[in-house]
C-alpha cells in the first residue's frame, strides 16, 4: 500500500464544481481517497494551483507518420537535444520529439493522458509500440475509418449496422479507442490523386459522399455505445472559403447522446476560413462559433497555430500535397491500402504572412467567442499548429487581453481588417482554462468514469501542481508568470506517484493504454463474415490472422468493453 | 584488361547466406560473370580461374560467360570476395562504391580461397564447425 | 503439424502467408515460400553453443560466461560500435539502442551499406510512398529502377506488383505495364514491357532527362542520354504520365552507384513531378526482413534512422562520419558488437581488417564470415522460427513474426537483455 497526502492544495476541479478551494488531497494505491493514515508521504502544495492531470484530446505523438516526421527531419532532431539524466533517456527533436522527449515534456507540463489523433488500423501495432515508449502518459488512439472500403460499402448499402460491425471488429483488432474520420472520402480519392471539395461530392468508384459517411458513422458510433463520439477532421482543411463546408458538416449532426457531444470537430481553426484564395482569406470564426454556441451536441478543439517552425502531419494526404505546392520544401506521403492516407511537410508560420496571422487570430477567436468552455478545448493539433510546448503561451493569450494586444501589434498590418480578434475583450479565467485542458477533455472523450480529469475520491490520482498562486497574480497583467507557471509543474503525479518535479522527470514511467472492445452479437461479428474475410484474402497484403494487434503490445492495457446494440 | 566491377544479389547467394562455409556459397560468391566476347579476348575458358585486381588488392575468382553483361563490365554477387577489393572510401555518404570498382582481370593458375582463408588474410582466425 | 499464416523472415517483403509443417523441433516442409524462404526454414546448420577465441584457439563456453565476456568487452571499450540489427526483432533492437545510450556507443544498422543513401535523400526532399497493397490494388504502371526482384525479393512481383491481381486490376499481368531500368539485362529486365539499359553511373542524368520531359522541356535533350535513345525516354515518360497509378521501386543500383543519395533525390523529385500529372509513388526495395524496423526503432528512441553516435551524451547523427564503414576505415572503434548481420561478408576488406584487430562479438545463429573475425559468438534462436517479435515490412507495415518450433536457444532479446543488465549495473 502506498499513501500520499497533498496538503494546502488550491484545487480547481471543474467536474466536481471545485473552484479555488484550498484543501488536502489524499491518495492511496494510485486513486484519490477520502483520507490516508498518518504515515503517508506528504507534499506541501503551499496554496499553489492544483489541477487534475492534463489531458490532450488531439495530438500526434506516436505511430507511422509521426515517426516518419522524425525520420525525414534530422534538422528538427538537432533543434532539441537532451542527454541522459537520471531516469531520463536521451531525447531529440523540437516539433516532432522522440517518444521519450514527448513524454517528458508533456509530463513536466502536467499532462498525464493523451489521445493520439490518427492511427491507421493496418499500422496500429506501430502506434502501440511507440505508446509503450511514451511511458508517462496513459494513451488512446483515434482509429482511422475515413477511407475504409468495408465502411464505404456499408454506407453505399445504407446499412448502419453493417458499418458499426466493421468498426467493432477493426477497433477491437487495432486496440483503438475511437472513430476518426480524416477528410472522409478524400483519402480514398487521393488513391487516384484526387480529392473531394464538398461534403456532397462522390468518392470515385464507391459512389458515397462525405456527408453520408459522417452521418452513418455518427449513428454507428452510438449503436456501439463508444465512450467518445465520432472525431472528425472535416473536408477541405486549410482551403480558403472552407467555413461553408464546416457549417454544412455541423448541420448534419443529430443529437444522439445525453452524456456527451455527438460529434467532435477537431482543429477547427483550420476549417474556419473565408475568402476565395490565399489573397483574400479572412476569419469566419464568428459564423462557426455561432453554430457551436447553438449546438450543445458539438464539441470542438482549437487547433491553434503559433508562430515559428513546426512539422505538419495528417492522414489528409491530398491536403499535404496542396500545402507542398505552396511551400516547396519537402513532402512525404503514405497511402494505406483499403483504409486511409497520410502526408507530412515542414512549415514555418510567420508574422510577416497575413495568411498565418489570420490563422493565428482565428484559433484564439474560437476559444474567446465560445460561450461554453466545455465545447471548445485547447489544442494546437500538435505539432500541426505548433508543438504542444506552446500551450502555456496560448493559455496566457487567452487570459490576457494585454498580451494579445502586444502580440497583435507585431502582426502584418493587414490582419486587423480580416479578423475580429482585436475587438474581443474577453479574458478567460483559471476555471475555464482547467476545463479547456482537462475536465472538458475527460467529458468529451467519455473517460470521466475511468477516473480521468477530476479529483473526487475514486478518481485516478493524476495531479498537476503548478507554481502559481491564483489569488496573488493578475493573469491579465502578469501573463509572463502564467506562461512560466504552466510550463513547469512543481509536481506531476501519475497514478499516485510523483513522476516529475520542477521540470525534471524523476522515475521510469508505466503508462496504460485505453482501448475499446464493443461486444456484438454473433450475426454482426465480422470475424465470421465471408465478404469481410475476402478483403484480406484478395486485397489486403496482410492476412486476417496476422492483422489484429496482440495483447502483448499493451502491457498495461485497459479495455473498455461496451454492449453494442447489434 | 580493364573492367567495371558491379555487385548485387543473386538467388543462389541468398539461398546460401546462412551457409557461408559451404562449397555452394564459395562457388557463387567467387563467380565473376563476364561478357563472352571479353572472355574470348582474354582467352579465359568457362569456370577458369582469374585474378581480379583493384587499387585495394586482388582476389582469385572463376569466370563464367553472361550475355546480359555489357562489354567492359563484370558482375559478382555481393559477398566477401568482391568486397575484398572494394575501397572503404564512402565520399562522406557512409556507402562504399560497391557497384563501381575499376578492376584489371587476367587469367591465373591460382585457386579460389575458401571464405575462412579470406578472413584470415585480414587478421581473422578460422572457426570450423 | 501444419502452421498457417507464418511470416517469412528473409527479405523486406515479409510474406505472411507461408504454411509451415513441423515435426518436433524440425521444420519439414514449407508451402507458398520462395527458394529463399524454403532454404531458411529448412536450414539445419546452427552453431550449437557459444564459442570464444583465445589467441588462435576456439573453445566452447557456456552462455553465462559468454554473456559476462561480452559485457566486459563492451564496458572496457572507449568507443564501441554496435552494428547490424536488421536480422533481429524490434524488441532486441530497442535493447540495443538503450545499451548504446548507456555505453556512449555508436549504433548503426545495415542501412548504412544498403538504403542509407535513400534515407539521406528522403531527409532532403521527403518520400511520396504508400503501402504495398495500394500498389497491388491500383497500380497500372510499375517501374523497377536498379532493382532485381527476381533474385533479391522473389515474391515481390507475384504478391504486390506485376502478377498480383488487385481490386481495380482483375487481370494484373495484362493490364499493367512494367518498366525496368538497369545497367545489365537481368531476369527482371526480361519480363519488362520497356527495358532501359543505362550506362553505369549515369542514372542521375537519366532521371534528369525524364524530369525534363515530364516538365515539358524535352526539347533541350540530346539524341541520347546515358546511352539511351531519346525516343525511348519520351515513350517511357508518356507511359508514366498516362498511368492511373504509377509505382516506382528502386534498389541498390541507385544507392550504391555514382551519385549515391543524389540519385535517389532525383528519383523522388521525378515522382513528385509526376504527381502533378497523375498519382505516382516511390519505394525503396528494403533488403533484410527487418531493416526497416531497425530504422523505425532507432528513430522513435533517438530521432535518427541509422548511424547514431552517443559519445557526446546526446544522440548525434552525421552520415559519412558516424557510419560504420567510415568508423572502421578510420580504425576508430575499439570493440564491436554485431547482431543479426555479417559485416565480414558485406563490408570492404579494409573494414574487416579492423574488425579482426579489435574484440568483435557476434550474436548470430549461424557461422558466417564474421565468425572468423570475432573473439566471441553467441548463437541465438532465429526470429520467425524459434523466436517471435515485431518486424516492419519494406513499406512500414508492422507484422508480428511467429514462433513455429521450440528450441533451447535464447532469443536475441534474452541475450541482449542479460548483457544490458550487467552494463546497467556497472555504469
Amino acid at each position: 500500500m502506498s499513501e500520499l497526502l497533498i496538503k494546502n492544495a488550491c484545487v480547481i476541479d471543474p467536474l466536481n464544481g471545485i473552484n479555488g478551494d484550498v484543501m488536502d488531497i489524499a491518495i492511496r494505491d494510485g486513486r484519490i481517497v477520502e483520507d490516508v493514515g498518518s504515515s503517508a508521504e506528504v507534499i506541501d502544495a503551499d496554496r499553489c494551483l492544483t489541477l487534475p492531470g492534463g489531458i490532450d484530446s488531439h495530438t500526434h505523438v506516436c505511430g507511422t507518420k509521426v515517426n516518419f516526421g522524425r525520420y525525414m527531419s534530422p534538422e528538427d532532431m538537432r533543434a532539441g537535444r537532451t542527454s541522459r539524466n537520471g531516469s531520463m533517456h536521451v531525447t531529440s527533436g523540437y516539433s516532432v520529439p522522440t517518444t521519450f522527449g514527448n513524454s517528458y515534456r508533456y509530463s513536466t507540463m502536467g499532462y498525464t493522458t493523451l489521445l493520439e489523433g490518427a492511427m491507421a488500423p493496418l499500422e496500429a501495432r506501430h502506434t502501440h509500440e511507440e505508446f509503450t515508449a511514451t511511458p508517462h502518459q496513459d494513451m488512446m488512439a483515434n482509429t482511422l475509418f475515413d477511407g475504409n472500403w468495408s465502411v464505404m460499402e456499408a454506407v453505399r448499402e445504407k446499412d448502419v449496422k453493417r458499418a458499426a460491425a466493421v468498426v467493432a471488429w477493426i477497433l477491437s483488432a487495432a486496440k483503438g479507442f475511437a472513430i476518426k474520420l480524416t477528410n472522409p472520402g478524400g483519402t480514398e480519392a487521393w488513391g487516384w490523386g484526387e480529392d473531394v471539395s464538398s461534403i456532397h461530392d462522390t468518392v470515385p468508384y464507391f459512389e458515397v459522399t462525405p456527408a453520408e459517411i459522417i452521418e452513418t458513422m455518427i449513428r454507428a458510433n452510438e449503436l456501439l455505445r463508444l465512450p467518445h463520439s465520432v472525431h472528425l477532421h472535416c473536408n477541405n482543411l486549410g482551403v480558403p472559403g472552407n467555413y461553408r463546408t464546416t457549417l454544412d458538416t455541423m448541420n448534419l449532426v443529430p443529437d444522439l447522446n445525453s452524456r456527451r457531444q455527438s460529434l467532435y470537430l477537431t482543429h477547427l481553426q483550420f476549417h474556419s476560413y473565408g475568402g476565395t484564395t490565399w489573397r483574400d482569406i479572412d476569419s469566419r470564426s464568428e459564423e462557426i462559433i455561432r453554430v457551436v454556441n447553438a449546438s450543445p451536441h458539438i464539441v470542438i478543439d482549437m487547433g491553434q497555430i503559433m508562430f515559428g517552425r513546426t512539422t505538419t502531419m495528417t492522414a489528409d494526404g491530398p491536403m499535404e500535397f496542396k500545402l507542398y505546392m505552396l511551400h516547396h520544401n519537402k513532402w512525404s506521403n503514405h497511402d494505406v491500402e483499403l483504409e486511409t492516407g497520410s502526408g507530412i511537410i515542414p512549415v514555418y508560420y510567420s508574422k510577416k504572412s497575413v495568411v498565418n496571422c489570420v490563422m493565428w487570430a482565428i484559433g484564439l477567436e474560437l476559444a474567446l467567442q465560445a460561450k461554453n468552455p466545455w465545447q471548445c478545448l485547447l489544442t494546437t493539433d500538435n505539432p500541426n499548429g505548433a508543438p504542444f510546448v506552446k500551450y502555456p503561451e496560448i493559455i496566457a493569450l487567452l487570459m490576457s487581453k494585454r498580451y494579445r494586444d502586444q502580440e497583435c501589434a507585431l502582426l502584418d498590418p493587414r490582419t486587423e481588417k480580416r479578423v475580429p480578434l482585436m475587438a474581443i475583450d474577453r479574458e478567460l479565467d483559471w476555471n475555464e482554462i482547467a476545463i479547456m485542458t482537462r475536465a472538458g477533455q475527460s467529458r468529451a472523450l467519455g473517460i470521466e468514469s475511468l477516473g480521468k480529469g477530476h479529483l473526487a475520491p475514486g478518481a485516478e490520482a493524476d495531479v498537476a501542481i503548478y507554481p502559481i498562486r491564483t489569488t496573488e497574480i493578475d493573469p491579465s497583467a502578469q501573463f509572463q508568470q502564467v506562461m512560466a507557471g504552466f510550463s513547469r509543474t512543481m509536481y506531476t503525479i501519475k497514478r499516485g506517484r510523483v513522476v516529475a518535479r520542477n521540470g525534471e522527470v524523476i522515475v521510469e514511467g508505466a503508462n496504460s493504454t485505453i482501448w475499446v472492445k464493443p461486444r456484438v452479437s454473433h450475426e454482426y461479428d465480422l470475424g465470421n463474415d465471408p465478404e469481410f474475410a475476402k478483403k484480406f484474402q484478395q486485397y489486403y497484403t496482410v492476412r486476417m490472422r496476422n492483422y489484429p494487434v496482440q495483447e502483448t503490445y499493451l502491457p498495461r492495457g485497459v479495455c473498455i468493453e461496451t454492449e453494442a446494440d447489434l | 584488361m580493364r573492367f567495371l566491377l558491379n555487385t548485387g544479389r543473386t538467388i543462389t547467394q541468398g539461398s546460401n547466406v546462412e551457409h557461408k562455409n559451404s562449397e555452394a556459397y564459395r562457388e557463387e560468391a567467387s563467380t565473376c560473370r563476364m561478357n563472352p566476347v571479353d572472355m574470348m579476348e582474354l582467352d579465359i575458358e568457362e569456370r577458369a580461374p582469374i585474378v581480379v585486381r583493384s587499387a585495394h588488392g586482388e582476389i582469385v575468382m572463376q569466370a563464367i560467360p553472361d550475355a546480359g553483361q555489357a562489354r567492359g563490365e563484370v558482375f559478382v554477387c555481393l559477398g566477401p570476395y568482391a568486397n575484398h577489393i572494394v575501397s572503404p572510401e564512402t565520399h562522406c555518404t557512409g556507402m562504399p562504391d560497391f557497384k563501381a570498382t575499376v578492376v584489371d582481370i587476367e587469367p591465373t593458375t591460382e585457386g579460389v580461397w575458401p571464405v575462412w582463408k579470406l578472413m584470415e588474410s585480414v587478421g581473422g582466425c578460422r572457426y570450423e564447425d | 503439424m501444419k502452421i498457417e499464416d507464418v511470416v517469412c523472415t528473409f527479405c523486406g517483403c515479409l510474406c505472411d502467408d507461408l504454411v509451415v509443417e513441423v515435426e518436433g523441433d524440425m521444420v519439414v516442409n514449407v508451402e507458398n515460400g520462395c527458394t529463399l524462404a524454403n532454404k531458411k526454414f529448412m536450414g539445419n546448420n546452427r552453431l550449437k553453443t557459444p564459442i570464444k577465441r583465445d589467441g588462435g584457439n576456439w573453445k566452447k563456453v557456456g552462455l553465462d560466461e559468454a554473456i559476462q565476456t561480452a559485457a566486459g568487452i563492451l564496458l572496457d571499450a572507449d568507443r564501441p560500435l554496435l552494428y547490424g540489427w536488421s536480422g533481429t526483432h524490434g524488441e532486441a533492437q530497442t535493447i540495443g539502442v538503450h545499451m548504446a545510450e548507456l555505453l556512449g556507443a555508436v549504433i548503426d544498422n545495415t542501412s548504412t551499406v544498403c538504403h542509407g543513401p535513400s534515407i539521406m535523400a528522403i531527409q532532403e526532399v521527403g518520400h511520396p510512398g504508400c503501402t504495398l497493397g495500394q500498389v497491388k490494388n491500383r497500380a497500372d504502371v510499375i517501374v523497377y529502377w536498379g532493382a532485381n526482384p527476381i533474385e533479391a525479393h522473389p515474391r515481390h512481383m507475384s504478391r504486390y506488383t506485376t502478377y498480383a491481381d488487385g481490386f481495380f486490376l482483375k487481370e494484373a499481368f495484362r493490364e499493367r505495364k512494367v518498366i525496368v531500368v538497369d545497367i545489365r539485362k537481368t531476369e527482371t529486365a526480361n519480363i519488362a514491357d520497356e527495358f532501359i539499359m543505362v550506362e553505369p553511373g549515369a542514372d542521375y542524368a537519366l532521371l534528369s532527362a525524364l524530369r525534363a520531359i515530364v516538365r515539358g522541356k524535352g526539347d533541350v535533350l540530346p539524341r541520347t542520354v546515358a546511352g539511351v535513345e531519346k525516343e525511348q525516354l519520351i515513350r517511357v515518360a508518356d507511359i508514366c504520365m498516362s498511368a492511373k497509378f504509377g509505382a516506382m521501386f528502386f534498389g541498390l543500383g541507385l544507392t550504391m552507384s555514382r551519385g549515391k543519395y543524389k540519385n535517389i533525390r532525383n528519383a523522388i523529385e521525378l515522382t513528385e513531378e509526376l504527381n502533378r500529372h497523375t498519382k505516382f509513388t516511390i519505394s525503396p526495395m528494403r533488403g533484410h526482413w527487418n531493416v526497416y524496423g531497425s530504422n523505425e526503432v532507432f528513430t522513435w528512441i533517438t530521432g535518427y534512422p541509422f548511424a547514431v553516435d552517443f559519445a557526446r551524451g546526446i544522440a548525434f547523427y552525421n552520415p559519412g562520419e558516424t557510419t560504420s564503414v567510415d568508423i572502421l576505415k578510420r580504425g576508430e572503434c575499439d570493440a564491436c558488437l554485431v547482431v543479426g548481420s555479417d559485416p565480414g561478408a558485406h563490408f570492404p576488406g579494409d573494414c574487416c581488417r579492423h574488425l579482426a584487430d579489435i574484440p568483435t562479438i557476434q550474436i548470430d545463429p549461424h557461422v558466417n564470415a564474421t565468425t572468423h573475425l570475432s573473439r566471441l559468438q553467441i548463437p541465438v534462436a532465429v526470429t520467425g522460427i524459434d523466436a517471435e517479435g515485431t518486424a516492419y515490412r519494406m513499406d512500414g507495415v508492422p507484422i508480428r513474426t511467429r514462433k513455429v518450433i521450440d528450441t533451447t536457444y535464447p532469443s536475441d532479446s534474452e541475450v541482449l537483455d542479460k548483457i544490458y543488465q550487467i552494463i546497467r549495473k556497472e555504469t
